[in-house]
C-alpha cells in the first residue's frame, strides 16, 4: 500500500492554469497574474463565459473577497492515487469500486450483496441511507478485488432489475477528466489493457 | 446512456470552518464539472495535519450527485432568512446546475432544533439534509478510493 501511495502524481496542471486564467478575465479588476487565485465562484461563472445568462442566490455573492477561500482548494498539492494517464476507471487502493444507482428504497445490504456476490468476493459495500427518511439514498458502492469481477458486475448488471427495480452500474472513479464524447470510447479501450498488465517487478 | 444530453455543467462546493484555538479547521469538498472530487479536511487539534485527496469520478457518479442535488430543491431556496455565520463558524454551499449559481453561507447547525428555532425552517431543513446526504456520498467515495477514514 505505501508503495502505491509513493506512486501519487500531480494532476495536470494545464487544466487549472486554464481555470485560473478564464477566471482573471472576467474578474476585471484583476489584470496582474500574480494577484492571486480567484475565488471558486468566479472561475466556474467565467468557464464559460455564461455569467451573464445565470441566475444568481445567495450571501457568496456579496461578501467581501475571502483570501483564505481561494488558496484552499486552488492548492496544487492534492494527493491522489498513481494514474496511467488513460482514461479508463482507475483503481482504488485496495480494489476496484462500482456505483449501483437506481437502488430502491427498501433495499437492505443483503439485497445487493446477493446479487453482487455471484460476481466475486464484495471487499466493502456502502448502501447509505437518505438522512431525512432513513430509507435507502438510492446508490450503493462496491469494492471488488479484481477489476475483471467489477466489470463483470457492470456487464450482468446495468439494466438489471433489484427489488423490482431498474439499477444502473458503471464504475466510480475515472483516470481522467470525462470531457466530450471521446471519453467513452477510451473507457473502453483504456481498461481492458492495463488490467492485463502485470506490475513490474525487479 | 445519453451522455452527451446530460453533460449541463454542474459545479458543487460545499465548506464548513471556523477559526479557533487550533487555527483554522475546516472540511471542504468540491465537484468540479469535468469530474474531479477534490477533498480537502484541516484539523489542526493533537496536530493532526491537513489531507487533501482529489481523484476523478465517472459520469456515473456526477449524475447521481446531481440527482441528490436536484430533488433536494436547493435550488429554489434563498440564505436570506438563515442564521448568519458567526465566531462558532460558517457553512458554504456552492452550486452551479442549468442556468442556476448559488452560493449561501450560514452558521453551523448544530441539530434540527437549530433548524425549527430559525426564521426559515424549512429551507435551512432543506440545506441540513442535503448537507448531510453529500457529505455521506463524498466520505464513501474517499474511504473507498484511499482507504482513509474521512472527518
Amino acid at each position: 500500500m505505501a508503495n502505491i501511495e509513493s506512486e501519487a502524481v500531480d494532476f495536470e496542471p494545464e487544466e487549472d492554469d486554464l481555470m485560473d486564467e478564464d477566471a482573471g478575465a472576467v474578474d476585471a479588476a484583476d489584470v496582474s497574474p500574480r494577484a492571486g487565485h480567484p475565488r471558486l465562484k468566479s472561475a466556474i461563472a467565467g468557464a464559460n463565459g455564461e455569467s451573464a445568462n445565470r441566475k444568481t442566490k445567495g450571501r457568496g455573492f456579496q461578501e467581501e473577497r475571502d483570501s483564505d477561500r481561494q488558496r484552499r482548494l486552488s492548492s496544487r498539492d492534492f494527493d491522489s492515487l498513481g494514474s496511467d494517464g488513460g482514461l479508463g476507471p482507475q483503481r482504488s487502493i485496495e480494489g476496484w469500486i462500482i456505483l449501483v444507482t437506481g437502488v430502491h428504497e427498501e433495499a437492505q445490504e443483503d439485497d445487493i450483496s446477493n446479487a453482487f456476490g455471484e460476481f466475486g468476493e464484495i471487499k466493502s459495500l456502502h448502501l447509505n441511507l437518505d438522512r431525512r427518511t432513513g430509507f435507502v439514498k438510492g446508490y450503493a458502492l462496491i469494492e471488488y478485488e479484481k477489476s475483471e469481477e467489477a466489470q463483470s458486475a457492470i456487464t450482468a448488471m446495468n439494466g438489471a432489475d433489484i427489488l423490482t427495480r431498474n439499477v444502473n452500474v458503471d464504475w466510480a472513479f475515472s483516470n481522467g477528466p470525462s470531457v466530450g464524447p471521446h471519453r467513452r470510447r477510451n473507457l473502453r479501450s483504456g481498461r481492458s489493457q492495463r488490467s492485463r498488465s502485470p506490475r513490474r517487478r525487479y | 446512456m445519453a451522455a452527451a444530453e446530460e453533460e449541463n455543467e454542474f459545479y458543487l462546493r460545499y465548506y464548513v470552518g471556523h477559526k479557533g484555538k487550533f487555527g483554522h479547521e475546516f472540511l471542504e469538498f468540491e465537484f468540479r464539472p469535468d469530474g474531479k472530487l477534490r477533498y480537502a479536511n484541516n484539523s489542526n487539534y493533537k496536530n493532526d495535519t491537513m489531507i487533501r485527496k482529489e481523484v476523478f469520478l465517472t459520469p456515473a457518479v456526477l449524475k447521481e450527485c446531481k440527482r441528490i442535488v436536484s430533488e433536494s430543491e436547493i435550488m429554489k431556496e434563498d440564505d436570506k432568512k438563515w442564521p448568519e455565520p458567526d465566531r462558532v463558524g460558517r457553512q458554504e454551499l456552492e452550486i452551479v446546475m442549468g442556468n442556476e449559481h448559488i452560493s449561501f453561507a450560514t452558521s453551523k447547525i448544530g441539530s434540527l432544533v437549530d433548524v425549527q428555532g430559525s426564521e426559515d425552517p424549512e429551507g435551512l431543513r432543506i440545506f441540513y439534509y442535503l448537507v448531510q446526504d453529500l457529505k455521506c456520498l463524498v466520505f464513501s467515495l474517499i474511504s473507498l478510493h484511499f482507504k482513509i477514514k474521512p472527518i
